[in-house]
C-alpha cells in the first residue's frame, strides 16, 4: 500500500510538470495555431538558469523568478522569429521552432556546459500512510494547482485573456474588434515560455536536466496537450496526470526501463484515436 | 507550407519536360557530368575525406526519402533515423548470424519498408504536426527498445560487424563503400524520379495540397500516403544497411533524434519536392559542417566549439531557408537562372515566369 502511495504521488508530481509543459503548448497553439517545438527548450533553459543562478549565490525565490522571466524573454524571441514574418504557415513555423530548438543547444552548451545539472529546492521528506514522500513533490503539485487556477482566471476574467481567446476562435473577427493578432501571438509565446520555464524550474530538482533533455520533455508535454486537442489547458492537466501516473505505475510495478515507451505509446494511441473521430475536412479547414 | 511549396516547386521539375526541346539535352549532359564527377571523386579523395563523402551520399539517400515524403505527400517525418537504425540493425544481425552479407543488405530496405508499412497504418491517420510528433515518438520508442535488447547489444551496440562482400571477396577500403553508397543514391534517385513522374506521383502532389480534393478526384489517398511512407522508410533502411557494413559498429546512440532533424534540415535546405534538392542539401550541409569543424578545432578555440558551431549552422540554415527561401536552394537557383535568361532576352516567349514564394 505504501509503495502504491509512493508511485501515485511521484506520478502525480511528474504528471504536473508534463501538464505545465503542455499548458505552454496549448497557450501558443490556441492563439497562433503553431505547435512550438521549442517548448522543451524553455523548460531546459528554466532549469539550467535556476541552477546557474543558485550556484552564483542568489537566494531561492529570486533565482527561480529570474529564470522564469528569462524564459519569457526567450519565448518572445522564438515567437518573433517563428510568426513575426507575415504569412508564415503554421507547419513552416513548426520547422522554424525546431531550428531554434537546435540553435538553443549551442547557446546552452556555451552558457551552461554540456553536463546534466540539478539543484535542491524543497529539502527533506515526510511520511504519509507509511510512504516516504519528498517535499518537492508537494511543492510541484501546489505550484501547478496555483498556475492552472491563475490561467483559468486569466482567460475568463481579464481583458487580455479574453483577447487571446478571441484570437484563437476567430482571428479575423478579433482584428475587426481592434485586437492585434500578431501582438497577442507574441504575448502567447512569452507566456508559453514562462510556463515552460516554470515546468523546468520544478522538474530539475526531481530529475537532472541537460541541454538535450528538451526532446523528451517536449514529447511528454505534447502528449499531455493532445488530450485537450491542443486547445484546452484544463484537459491538458488531466492528460499530464494520466500520463505521469501511468508512467510511474509501469515504472514501479512492471519495469522501470519501460516508462518512456508506455507513455509514448499511450500518446500515439490517443492521437490516433482522436484523429479517427475528426474528419479530414474539418482538420484541413482549420 | 505543403500546398504552395510543392506544387510550384515540382511542376517545373517533374511534370512533362519543360523548356525548348533544344535545351533539354543540356540538362541530360549536366546529369551525366555530375554522375561522372561524383563517381570519380573517390579515386582522388583522402581517407578522411572519403569517410565524409560516403556519409554525405548515405545522408542524401535518406534525405531523398524525406523529401519525397515531405515534398510530394506533404507529410513531415521527424523520426526517419529510426528506419535508418532498422536497416543498420537488420543488416548487422543477419550478417552476424551467418546470412550472406549481400542478402543482409538486401533485407535492410525490405525490413525497414515493411516496418514503415506496419507503423504507417495507424500513424498516417495523423497529419501535420501530429504526425511530426508521432514519428519522433516512434523513434524514441524504437531506440529505447533496441537499447534494452541484449541480442542487439543493448546500449553498447554491435561491434566487429563483417565487411560487405561475397564469399571471401570483401570490400575493405573506404573507396569501395563510397561507390556502394553512390550506387544506392543513383538507384534511389531513379526510383524517386519514376515514382513522381507516374500517375500515382501526380496523385501524390494533389493530396499534398488538399487530401479532400484529391480524394474527390479519385486518388486513393490513404494507400498512396502509406506507399510513400514505406518507400521513404526503405530508402533510409538501405542507407542504414550500408552504414552498418561501412563503419562495422552500430549503437542506439548512432541514430539519435538529432540525426532525424539533420535529414529534415537537408531536405528543407535543398528544396522539398525536387529530385536534386536532397543531394544539394546534403552537400551544402556537409561541406558547411566540415568547414565549421575545421574552424572549431583551430588552436585557441574552446573544446565545445565544433559542436556549438554545428548546432548554430543547422539552426541558422533552417530558419533562414524556411523564412526566405521556402522552396529551397534548388528552386531558388532555377529561379535565378530563369531570371538571368530573361534579362539577357534569351528566354522563349512561351515559358511561364517562375512563381514567387
Amino acid at each position: 500500500m505504501s509503495a502504491f502511495l509512493t508511485y501515485l504521488v511521484s506520478g502525480v508530481a511528474i504528471g504536473c510538470t508534463f501538464a505545465l509543459v503542455a499548458s505552454g503548448f496549448v497557450m501558443i497553439h490556441r492563439v497562433t495555431r503553431v505547435v512550438n517545438f521549442a517548448q522543451g527548450t524553455f523548460a531546459v533553459v528554466g532549469g539550467m538558469t535556476t541552477a546557474s543562478l543558485l550556484g552564483r549565490g542568489l537566494p531561492h525565490g529570486v533565482a527561480e523568478v529570474l529564470a522564469i522571466v528569462v524564459c519569457g524573454v526567450v519565448g518572445l524571441l522564438v515567437g518573433a522569429i517563428a510568426i513575426g514574418k507575415p504569412g508564415t504557415p503554421p507547419l513552416a513555423s513548426l520547422i522554424i521552432t525546431l531550428g531554434l530548438a537546435i540553435g538553443a543547444y549551442g547557446v546552452e552548451v556555451v552558457v551552461f556546459g554540456d553536463q546534466p545539472v540539478s539543484f535542491a529546492m524543497a529539502r527533506g521528506a515526510t511520511t504519509l500512510g507509511g510512504a516516504h514522500i519528498q517535499w518537492q513533490y508537494f511543492l510541484v503539485m501546489g505550484a501547478t494547482l496555483v498556475t492552472f487556477t491563475a490561467l483559468a482566471l486569466f482567460f475568463e476574467r481579464t481583458y487580455v485573456g479574453k483577447a487571446l481567446t478571441a484570437c484563437s476562435s476567430n482571428p479575423y473577427a478579433a482584428r475587426l474588434a481592434g485586437i492585434s493578432v500578431l501582438r497577442m501571438g507574441l504575448l502567447a509565446f512569452a507566456l508559453g515560455g514562462m510556463l515552460g520555464g516554470l515546468a523546468g524550474v520544478l522538474i530539475t530538482p526531481l530529475q537532472p536536466v541537460s541541454f538535450d533533455s528538451d526532446a523528451v520533455l517536449a514529447v511528454n508535454g505534447f502528449a499531455a496537450a493532445i488530450f485537450g486537442g491542443l486547445m484546452r489547458p484544463g484537459t491538458a492537466l488531466l492528460g499530464g496526470l494520466v500520463l505521469g501516473v501511468s508512467e510511474s505505475m509501469v515504472g514501479g510495478y512492471v519495469n522501470a526501463s519501460y516508462e518512456t515507451e508506455v507513455a509514448l505509446a499511450l500518446m500515439l494511441a490517443i492521437m490516433v484515436w482522436r484523429s479517427a473521430r475528426t474528419p479530414v475536412s474539418v482538420e484541413e479547414a482549420a | 507550407m505543403t500546398g504552395s511549396v510543392t506544387d510550384s516547386a515540382t511542376g517545373r521539375r517533374t511534370g512533362r519536360p519543360t523548356g525548348r526541346p533544344g535545351t533539354r539535352w543540356v540538362g541530360g549532359v549536366a546529369v551525366l557530368v555530375v554522375a561522372a564527377v561524383t563517381a570519380v571523386l573517390p579515386l582522388v579523395l583522402s581517407t578522411s575525406h572519403l569517410l565524409v563523402y560516403t556519409e554525405l551520399l548515405l545522408a542524401a539517400v535518406v534525405t531523398t526519402g524525406v523529401s519525397l515524403l515531405m515534398g510530394y505527400a506533404g507529410q513531415v517525418s521527424l523520426g526517419q533515423a529510426a528506419f535508418y537504425a532498422v536497416g543498420a540493425y537488420t543488416a548487422a544481425t543477419m550478417s552476424l548470424h551467418g546470412v550472406p552479407r549481400l542478402a543482409g543488405l538486401a533485407c535492410a530496405p525490405l525490413v525497414a519498408g515493411l516496418l514503415g508499412l506496419l507503423v504507417g497504418v495507424p500513424l498516417l491517420r495523423l497529419r501535420g504536426h501530429y504526425l511530426a510528433f508521432a514519428t519522433l515518438a516512434f523513434q524514441l520508442i524504437l531506440l529505447s527498445v533496441i537499447g534494452q535488447q541484449d541480442s542487439l547489444g543493448g546500449d553498447i551496440g554491435l561491434r566487429n560487424l563483417p565487411r560487405l562482400g561475397i564469399g571471401s571477396h570483401e570490400i575493405t577500403g573506404f573507396q569501395g563503400y563510397a561507390w556502394v553508397a553512390w550506387t544506392a543514391l543513383v538507384v534511389v534517385m531513379l526510383v524517386t524520379r519514376n515514382v513522381v513522374r507516374s500517375r500515382p506521383g501526380r496523385g501524390l502532389r494533389a493530396l499534398a495540397t488538399s487530401e479532400t480534393a484529391a480524394a474527390s478526384s479519385g486518388v486513393p489517398v490513404g494507400r498512396y500516403k502509406l506507399v510513400v511512407f514505406s518507400l521513404s522508410a526503405s530508402f533510409a533502411g538501405l542507407a542504414g544497411g550500408i552504414f552498418a557494413f561501412f563503419l562495422t559498429y552500430i549503437a542506439p546512440g548512432s541514430f539519435g533524434v538529432l540525426l532525424s532533424f539533420q535529414f529534415v534540415v537537408m531536405a528543407v535546405v535543398g528544396g522539398l519536392g525536387t529530385l536534386w534538392g536532397p543531394l544539394v542539401g546534403a552537400t551544402v550541409i556537409t561541406v558547411l559542417l566540415q568547414w565549421l569543424n575545421g574552424l572549431g578545432t583551430q588552436p585557441g578555440m574552446p573544446a565545445y566549439a565544433p559542436q556549438v558551431f554545428s548546432y548554430a549552422a543547422y539552426a541558422a540554415l533552417l530558419v533562414v531557408v524556411m523564412l526566405f527561401l521556402p522552396r529551397g536552394l534548388v528552386a531558388a537557383g532555377s529561379d535565378l537562372y530563369a531570371l538571368v535568361q530573361r534579362r539577357l532576352g534569351r528566354a522563349p516567349a512561351d515559358e511561364t515566369p517562375p512563381q514567387g514564394p
